[in-house]
């Protein structure tokens, strides 16, 4: 079977409802989040319980020292919250669903919609990770800020650099979980490989430790990485660790690291539907 | 005798099915069994690769943490590898799409074919890190060597997989009722594991409580290893709590084959 690349958007359609398929898309994604309530219910319980432990053993690591690398302790259980309030949001436990449709062949399907396969996922992730980040992550940082009270964003500008952090972590964070996925269009073995990429995201986001207690080494190699922009940016840039001109670069770093990232999804995905053609053909 | 002998024999016959099966995509095993070793290498070189700046946690040396995480860790990986088949996601697929009910049309043991259904070959490369990181701490942490040490460590090992195999039979059993809440067993099993791998002195006096007394988590290794290690037990608990600690186990694992084979009968008796 021969796959129909997506028609080009013409002149003809109008630029508005251009945007119609992607926001209905998304509405859906998020919409779905909350068919659930009772797994989401658990979902926030588990999550509390591990924070809780997470908590105490980075207290126990500070001892009596006032700061650490930048990190008050009032810090360090921000930076928990936060964590664990984006555990779902950024799907940052693993997200094997575009491998699925792959290994099903059901991608020829989305390939006929009149729109771009990466633009149709990423609506769709749009939508399920607001949805997540209503249902999961604002009562986990709520629960946080009710137990042991959060530190928050200092100010208007403070909170729009965290705000355009957030979605530039998830643009970063969606396009390389894309990315791993892609691995599907050349080797049925991929959820293997997914495993490993997730579990290097743990790390190297800054989801098991704040990055700034890290060896300089190990900080220096994974400034060459794209991780630290899907997750420790936005910590970093929340609780002030990162302020000022420095904001500014942490926020153009992780852009940079987005485009990076959109420009080989498109190069991989492009290569991965012509492998699908001469293999179904 | 000659019957143990003979489910001993099935175990293992069953268990080479399974090796078999699982070595059949070479790649994609090698690729699980690193993806499974890497989220305990990065969770623990996480910890690892910031004590430096810390000195210690809690007036714990990374020798003497590794001690606690490594023992926590092996009996975890070792009881997933054991117990597997028990584990809730994995038994309530076999309830729901059927095939429990072939395990009781079978002559052969019923739980023993549970025990033999889920056994995980790309744990093993786990198991060979977290042997690593126990060792580390065996040998950087002020231990006696000793036979007393050696079997007090054993006993530790032993009755871990034993506790948490029974909270795995326990999770497991639930889902002949339900399916959603056992995802609250999660909290005990993985949430206990990652509870009792560091010094519970580091936990609010509360919590620390409730998975000593309540659920008795804390003595199958923590009291072993404050023991070992020559510091007081918590609460004024005399020191040879620390020595029938890891006794806990293995009552947690007899009291969860009781519940199974409530639930089992239960099975029976709703099936069509």
């Amino acid at each position: 079977m021969t796959t129909t690349p997506a028609p080009p958007t013409g002149g003809h359609v109008s630029r508005l409802s251009r945007l119609a398929l992607p926001w209905a898309v998304s509405r859906l994604g998020f919409q779905r989040q909350f068919a659930y309530p009772q797994a989401a219910l658990w979902g926030l319980i588990t999550n509390s319980f591990f924070g809780l432990l997470r908590v105490a053993v980075l207290l126990a690591l500070f001892g009596t020292r006032p700061q650490v690398a930048g990190y008050t302790p009032q810090d360090a259980i921000t930076y928990t919250g936060l964590t664990q309030a984006f555990i779902m949001a950024f799907s940052l436990f693993g997200w094997f669903d575009f491998m699925r449709v792959i290994h099903r062949g059901e991608v020829t399907a989305d390939l006929l919609r009149p729109a771009s396969l990466l633009g149709f996922w990423a609506a769709q992730d749009a939508g399920r990770a607001l949805g997540q980040l209503a249902l999961r992550g604002l009562p986990m940082l709520l629960i946080f800020q009710v137990i042991w009270g959060l530190n928050w964003p200092p100010g208007p500008l403070a909170w729009a650099q965290v705000v355009l952090s957030v979605l530039l972590a998830w643009g970063c964070g969606f396009l390389f979980r894309f990315l791993v996925n892609c691995a599907a269009f050349w080797s049925p073995d991929a959820v293997g490989f997914g495993r490993f990429a997730w579990a290097v995201l743990g790390l190297g986001c800054g989801f098991l430790m704040p990055l700034a207690f890290f060896p300089e080494w190990f900080r220096a190699l994974l400034a060459w990485t794209p991780f630290p922009a899907m997750l420790n940016t936005t910590v970093e840039l929340w609780v002030g660790v990162t302020g000022g001109a420095a904001a500014w670069a942490a926020l153009g770093t992780q852009l940079g690291w987005t485009v990076a990232l959109l420009l080989a999804c498109h190069v991989t995905l492009r290569a991965g539907l012509r492998r699908l053609e001469v293999a179904g053909g | 005798m000659a019957d143990f002998r003979h489910h001993l024999t099935l175990y293992l016959r069953l268990l080479g099915a399974q090796i078999r099966s699982q070595g059949a995509h070479r790649t994609s095993f090698i690729l699980d069994a690193l993806g499974s070793l890497l989220i305990t290498a990065a969770e623990f070189a996480a910890l690892a690769l910031v004590l430096p700046r810390f000195g210690g946690l809690g007036g714990w040396t990374l020798g003497e943490i590794c001690l606690l995480y490594g023992l926590a860790e092996l009996a975890f990986v070792l009881m997933d590898i054991l117990f597997g088949g028990f584990d809730a996601p994995n038994l309530s697929a076999h309830v729901r799409s059927g095939s429990f009910s072939t395990f009781l049309l079978r002559p052969a043991p019923l739980t023993l074919q549970v025990f033999a259904s889920d056994f995980a070959l790309r744990r093993i490369p786990r198991v060979l890190l977290a042997a690593a990181i126990a060792g580390y701490g065996l040998t950087h942490a002020p231990l006696a060597a000793g036979p007393e040490t050696a079997a007090l460590l054993t006993a530790a090992v032993l009755g871990m997989i034993c506790f948490f195999g029974g909270l795995f039979v326990i999770g497991g059993t639930l889902t002949f009722w339900t399916v959603d809440s056992v995802e609250a067993m999660n909290v005990l099993t993985y949430g206990g594991r990652t509870l009792i791998s560091y010094p519970m002195d580091i936990y609010s006096a509360w919590l620390r409580r409730t998975f000593t007394y309540l659920i008795p988590a804390a003595f199958l290794s923590y009291l072993p290893a404050l023991h070992l290690l020559g510091r007081p037990l918590p609460d004024g608990l005399p020191d040879w709590a620390a020595l029938i600690g890891p006794l806990a186990g293995p009552l947690v694992l007899a009291a969860a084959f009781a519940f199974w084979r409530v639930g089992v009968r239960h099975y029976q008796g709703t099936g069509t």
